[in-house]
């Protein structure tokens, strides 16, 4: 895993400091993604959100990814923070750094994680609006299988 | 046998529950066990469904054990 991390946090996430946990000497470059609430999705009017996560499995696939992706992109160090409860906009729900000896791969790798995560990881996100609540489904027809 | 089912987020608010025994005989299916699920919180249905058993994505044909842990849940929605 070569100080690879994968944590679950209901602290407010540090992009920079969690971006800055790896920066190892083979590689050159870090490529890290800032995933934070969103204002507006669709028409509706996002007040804030809760996640809410399967902690044990959550990590678990969160390892696979990490496995998953070393093995197919030519990059070194992976690492991803999610945080749960409540979020409001703009602060970041997820940071996923990657660190290779080459930026496009770190590019690349980074944009298959956050896809990926999306799809497997069991985490969910229940949205609060003008008007309602309801806990968001991600696309079905990606889903999941072992 | 006695497992434990887990559920989260939206298939909690639909049952009410975060987590129940259930007593299923021995060499029952995953698949079997989760439509007994399904069966007792109908409302479930309302919903696509994810499986897992021991923390990992279940097949059908998966055969449960004593003390397994089961959860159902929607379709993640992470990140």
């Amino acid at each position: 895993m070569k100080n690879s991390f994968f944590e679950l946090t209901t602290e407010p996430l540090d992009v920079g400091a969690t971006a800055r946990r790896i920066v190892p000497e083979t590689c050159g470059a870090t490529v890290t993604l800032d995933g934070y609430v969103r204002r507006f999705t669709k028409e509706r009017e996002t007040l804030h959100l809760v996640y809410e996560a399967y902690q044990t499995m959550a990590l678990l696939e969160m390892e696979k990814l990490i496995g998953q992706a070393r093995a197919q992109f030519e990059i070194e160090t992976v690492g991803i923070v999610h945080r749960l409860g409540r979020l409001e906009i703009g602060e970041t729900s997820v940071v996923i750094s990657v660190a290779a000896p080459h930026r496009r791969a770190a590019f690349e790798a980074c944009e298959w994680l956050i896809k990926e995560l999306k799809r497997t990881v069991p985490i969910w996100k229940k949205e609060f609006y003008k008007g309602g609540e309801v806990w968001i489904e991600g696309d079905s027809s990606g889903a999941p299988s072992s | 046998m006695k497992v434990r089912v887990l559920f989260f987020g939206a298939t909690a608010e639909e049952t009410g529950e975060r987590e129940i025994e259930l007593d299923l005989e021995d060499e029952t299916q995953a698949g079997d066990a989760f439509q007994e699920i399904i069966s007792a919180y109908p409302n479930l249905q309302k919903h696509s469904l994810l499986f897992a058993v021991n923390q990992e994505y279940a097949n059908g044909d998966r055969t449960i054990t004593d003390g397994d842990e089961l959860a159902i849940f929607t379709a993640v929605s992470g990140g």
